[in-house]
């Protein structure tokens, strides 16, 4: 553990990692319940690898967490077994509804948080830095498990696609969200200080510069236009950020209890 | 009676419009000095989720090269 005159005084690091942390282990735990309920038993031994891989990331970012005094306040929310904080996306709050939130899941959310890491490859803040190179290099496989899925299941037509469809559309508002308001100060600082190479409209293009092309290649209709004029990909009207709580990066509806 | 025999413009179930069907035999090495050989099959339609597959379920050695060849490309020499 950390002493007092070692720990980072850093709201905005702490708080994104805590949020990164919790979707990894969020992610992990979902796919989890799908090792043996895959379509097909190659999918099923890949969905225990992806698992395997995004528990993993979890337990090399929460030790982290105690590099922070604003961990101070609370110990026992750095350890994952003793953390009654739940900073991930709203859509990984319930189990998945079929195979499709898994594909979905795999698609958006997990490009969503690899857009971020390779944000994060020449980190000013070296222990982000190191463990993103790693991270990212095990999500390689993890995207193509998700770009071949998203094709296969988009091409099944009928009722697979229409679910496929379904579940990309509940995750899409949040997932785009995650990365923050163009003017969210917590981001802005961590680009301002050389910890991203970007600011939060800088990774929300990036990232559907990734996931657009395919889901339009496949007529998938998600909110989000192509720009001609800057050749980037841009989210269609407005995001409802009136729901999204900085603090915890997900979408809350009245009531929730975090 | 076989539902799709009974009505046979009906679309398959999901869970069969999913079935694979390519048959992939995946060879391996783990040294350059040695050969490829044979560590075992994936089934995938999609080349992609064929590698990712194989990458998967044939991560017990630290491979320095593995490859996929499509069982419809081998061609039968002997065959008794």
């Amino acid at each position: 553990m950390a002493s007092t005159s070692t720990r980072i005084d850093h709201a905005a690091l702490f708080a994104v990692l805590s949020s990164l942390a919790d979707n990894k282990q969020a992610v992990g735990r979902r796919y989890a319940f799908w090792c043996n309920g895959a379509p097909t038993l190659e999918a099923a031994v890949a969905a225990a690898a992806m698992t395997q891989d995004e528990l993993g990331h979890a337990r090399t970012l929460y030790p982290l967490l105690d590099n922070f005094a604003q961990a101070e306040a609370d110990l026992a929310q750095v350890e994952p077994e003793t953390r009654t904080l739940h900073y991930h996306l709203r859509f990984l709050d319930q189990e998945f509804q079929g195979w499709t939130d898994f594909v979905a899941t795999n698609f958006l959310a997990d490009i969503a948080f690899t857009t971020f890491l390779e944000a994060a490859q020449n980190s000013s803040y070296e222990p982000l830095r190191l463990r993103s190179r790693k991270m990212i290099q095990e999500e390689r496989l993890h995207a193509l498990h998700a770009e071949g899925w998203v094709r296969r299941l988009a091409e099944a037509g009928g009722a697979v696609r229409a679910a496929l469809l379904a579940s990309l559309t509940r995750l899409w508002d949040e997932t785009l969200c995650w990365f923050g308001p163009d003017d969210e100060p917590m981001m802005n600082r961590l680009a301002s200080e050389g910890i991203l190479n970007a600011t939060p409209d800088v990774l929300r293009q990036r990232y559907l510069d990734k996931v657009m092309p395919l889901l339009s290649s496949l007529d998938l209709e998600l909110p989000s236009t192509f720009n001609a004029t800057t050749k980037h990909w841009e989210p269609a009207g407005s995001l409802p950020w009136s729901r999204w709580k900085p603090e915890s990066r997900r979408l809350e509806e009245p009531g929730d209890g975090i | 009676m076989n539902e799709m025999i009974e009505n046979p413009t009906k679309k398959p179930p999901r869970r069969e419009q999913l079935d694979e069907h390519t048959v992939w035999h995946v060879y391996a090495r783990q040294k350059y000095e040695e050969p490829l050989h044979e560590v075992g099959n994936v089934v995938a339609d999609d080349i992609e989720l064929a590698k990712v597959y194989a990458c998967s379920i044939f991560d017990e050695f630290s491979w320095v090269e593995m490859v996929l060849i499509p069982r419809s490309s081998i061609v039968t020499v002997i065959s008794n």
